[in-house]
C-alpha cells in the first residue's frame, strides 16, 4: 500500500501548531507531525486519541502486585514455611514491600516494552531517518494527499500564513513507519 | 481591583450560626466529659493549624523550585496561612488546659526509660514554652512570605520576583524541625511511653495531603462563583490532583512504613501504639482511614479525566479532608478516651467548627489581597502552561 503525503517545513513550533489546527479545520486528514522536542499542545492540535498505554501499565502493575502476593504467600507458608521471628506463616505485612516492588517494576518495565513494541523498536533495527532536520531545528508536519479533493495550490497558499519555509509531495510505501 | 467575592449577609450568618453551635455542642460537652471534650478541641486546633502551615509550606516549596505554574492561584494558600493566627491561639489555649497531664507528668518519676533528658523536654513549663515558640515561627514566616506577594502587587514596572526564595528557604528547614518537635510535643507525648522515629514524617505526609484538598475546594469554588474564574484552570486543576495522588501514596507509605517496623521488631514498649489501634474496636476505624486517605483517591484519580474534572475532583478532596479528620481522630483519641471508640455528636461537631471556622477564617483572608498575583513575573506562564 503506497499513499501520497504533502509534506510542510517551519521553523518555529508556533507556526506548526497554528498551521496544524487550522489543516485540521479544513478537514485533512494528518499523518504525523515531525519535532526535534516534545511539543506541547501538539497532541490537542493532532487531535490525538489518549495512550492506551496508561492501561498497559496499570494492567502490569496490578500483575506484579497479585502475583507477588501469591507467590509470597505459597512459598513462605504452604510450599516451605518457615518461622521468621515467631511471625504466623502468612504474614501479609511482611509480603507487602516486595508486592509493591513487583508493582512498580512490572509498571515501568511493561510501559518500556509495550512503547517499543508499538513503535517497532528493537535492537539492531536500523533507522531510518527521511527528514533529518527534523532532529535539528525544523518541523515538519505531514498531510495525507489520498483525498481527490485535495489541491496542493491551496494547501500551500493557506499554510504561508504560517510561515511555511518549504513544501514537498512525497510517495509513501508500507504506511509511515 | 478587589474581590468580587463575599458570602451574602444571610450565608455568612447562617455559616456564624452553625460554627457557633458546633462551638456550643462543645462547650457543653467540656462541662459533661472534659476528656472527650479536649480531645475534640484539640483535634480541631491542630486540624487548622495543619492547614494553614501547609499553605505557607505549599507556598515555599513552589517558590524554592522556581515553579511559575501555581502562580495564577497564589493567592489561594497564601489566603490559607490566615488560618495560622487564630487556629495557633487555639491551639496553645488547648494545650494550656492539659499540660500538666501532657506527657511525662502524666507518668510518674523512675519509670522505665527515663533519663534526665526527657525529664527536662516533657517539662509543662517548657513544653508551654516551646508551643509558643513554634506557633509565632510558623505565623512569622507566613506573614513574611504573604507580605512580599502582596506587595508585588504594587510594582507594576519591574521583572522581579517576589524575592521570597531566601525566606522559603529558611522556611522549609524550620518547617521540617518544628512540626517534627510540635506533633511529638503535643501528640506522641499523648502516650509518652510511646516513641515513632516516623513520627515526623507521617505529620508532614498527612498534612501536605490535607492542604493539597482543601486547596483544591477552594480553588474550584472560587471559579464557579467568581475572583478565579477563566484564571484557574484544567491544567491547574490537573497538576494539583497529580500531586494530590502522589501525596496520597506518600501518606500510604509513610503510614505502613512505620507499622511494618514496629510490626516486624515487635518490641512491646514499641507496639503499645498499633496494639491499642489495630487489636480492638479502633481496628475498623484505621482501616477506614487507609481507604478515605488512600484506597479511594488512588484509584478514582489514576485516569487523566478525573484529575481534570471539577465534580470527581470536589468529591476526592472532600473524602481525602474527612481522611485527615479520621487519621487524626486515630491519633488522638485512643489515649484520652479509651479503648473503646466514642463518636456521637461531640464529634460530629468537630467537623462542623473546622469546617465553619475555615470557611470563616480563609474568605476573611482572601478578601484582603487581589485574588491574583497581578504583576507576578509568572503570571503569564501560570495562564498559558501546559501540564
Amino acid at each position: 500500500m503506497s499513499s501520497r503525503v504533502f509534506l510542510a517545513t517551519f521553523d518555529h513550533e508556533d507556526d506548526l501548531l497554528a498551521a496544524t489546527t487550522a489543516v485540521r479545520e479544513q478537514g485533512l486528514n494528518i499523518v504525523d507531525a515531525y519535532t526535534p522536542y516534545a511539543v506541547h499542545g501538539l497532541d490537542q492540535a493532532m487531535g490525538l486519541k489518549p495512550s492506551r498505554l496508561t492501561w498497559v501499565c496499570f494492567i502490569c502493575g496490578m500483575i506484579g502486585v497479585t502475583g507477588m502476593l501469591w507467590f509470597e504467600h505459597v512459598s513462605a507458608s504452604v510450599w516451605w514455611p518457615i518461622d521468621v521471628g515467631g511471625k504466623p506463616w502468612n504474614s501479609l505485612p511482611s509480603d507487602i514491600p516486595v508486592a509493591f516492588e513487583a508493582a512498580i517494576l512490572l509498571a515501568g518495565f511493561g510501559s518500556v516494552f509495550a512503547l517499543f513494541a508499538v513503535s517497532r523498536l528493537y535492537p539492531g533495527k536500523h533507522p531510518k531517518v527521511s527528514l533529518p532536520r527534523t532532529t535539528d531545528d525544523r518541523f515538519v508536519l505531514v498531510i495525507d494527499e489520498t483525498d481527490a479533493s485535495f489541491d496542493v495550490q491551496s494547501i500551500e497558499l493557506m499554510l504561508t500564513e504560517f510561515n511555511v519555509v518549504g513544501t514537498a509531495e512525497q510517495i509513501l510505501n508500507g504506511g509511515h513507519n | 481591583m478587589n474581590s468580587e467575592l463575599s458570602l451574602s449577609q444571610n450565608q455568612t450568618r447562617n455559616l456564624v450560626a452553625v460554627t457557633g453551635v458546633c462551638a456550643a455542642i462543645l462547650a457543653v460537652t467540656a462541662i459533661l466529659s472534659p476528656d472527650r471534650a479536649w480531645a475534640n478541641l484539640f483535634l480541631v486546633a491542630y486540624y487548622l493549624v495543619t492547614l494553614g502551615l501547609g499553605g505557607a509550606l505549599f507556598i515555599a516549596m513552589t517558590t524554592v523550585c522556581g515553579a511559575g505554574w501555581n502562580t495564577a492561584f497564589r493567592r489561594v494558600p497564601e489566603a490559607m496561612t490566615g488560618l495560622l493566627p487564630v487556629a495557633g491561639l487555639f491551639v496553645l489555649v488547648v494545650l494550656a488546659f492539659r499540660l500538666p497531664q501532657l506527657g511525662w507528668h502524666h507518668h510518674g518519676h523512675g519509670d522505665a526509660g527515663t533519663f534526665w533528658f526527657k525529664e527536662l523536654w516533657l517539662q509543662p513549663k517548657f513544653i508551654a514554652m516551646r508551643a509558643v515558640g513554634y506557633v509565632l515561627l510558623w505565623i512569622g514566616f507566613s506573614k513574611i512570605l504573604v507580605s512580599n506577594s502582596r506587595r508585588r502587587d504594587n510594582q507594576p514596572k519591574s521583572s522581579k520576583t517576589n524575592g521570597n526564595t531566601v525566606p522559603s528557604i529558611l522556611f522549609i528547614f524550620a518547617f521540617g524541625f518544628s512540626i517534627s518537635l510540635a506533633s511529638v510535643d503535643w501528640i506522641m507525648a499523648l502516650e509518652p511511653m510511646w516513641f515513632s522515629t516516623m513520627w515526623g514524617v507521617y505529620q508532614f505526609s498527612g498534612l501536605i495531603q490535607a492542604t493539597l484538598a482543601a486547596m483544591i475546594i477552594a480553588c474550584v469554588m472560587l471559579r464557579k462563583f467568581g475572583p478565579l474564574r477563566g484564571v484557574f484552570r484544567d491544567d491547574h486543576l490537573h497538576d494539583l490532583g497529580k500531586l494530590l495522588i502522589g501525596f496520597s501514596c506518600f501518606w500510604m507509605y509513610i503510614w505502613f512504613s512505620q507499622y511494618m517496623l514496629i510490626w516486624y521488631t515487635n518490641i512491646p514498649e514499641e507496639t503499645a501504639y498499633f496494639t491499642l489501634r489495630t487489636q480492638g474496636p479502633w481496628g475498623p476505624i484505621v482501616v477506614g482511614s487507609i481507604v478515605l486517605n488512600w484506597v479511594i483517591p488512588f484509584f478514582v484519580l489514576l485516569p487523566r479525566p478525573c484529575k481534570r474534572s471539577e465534580s470527581v475532583m470536589l468529591k476526592i478532596a472532600v473524602v481525602v479532608l474527612i481522611g485527615r479528620w479520621v487519621d487524626l481522630y486515630v491519633m488522638i483519641f485512643p489515649p484520652v478516651t479509651g479503648e473503646v471508640p466514642v463518636f456521637g455528636l461531640p464529634e460530629f461537631a468537630t467537623i462542623g467548627l473546622i469546617s465553619g471556622l475555615a470557611f470563616l477564617l480563609f474568605l476573611r483572608a482572601f478578601k484582603v489581597a487581589n485574588p491574583v498575583p497581578v504583576h507576578d513575573p509568572f503570571l503569564e506562564e501560570s495562564l498559558h502552561y501546559h501540564c
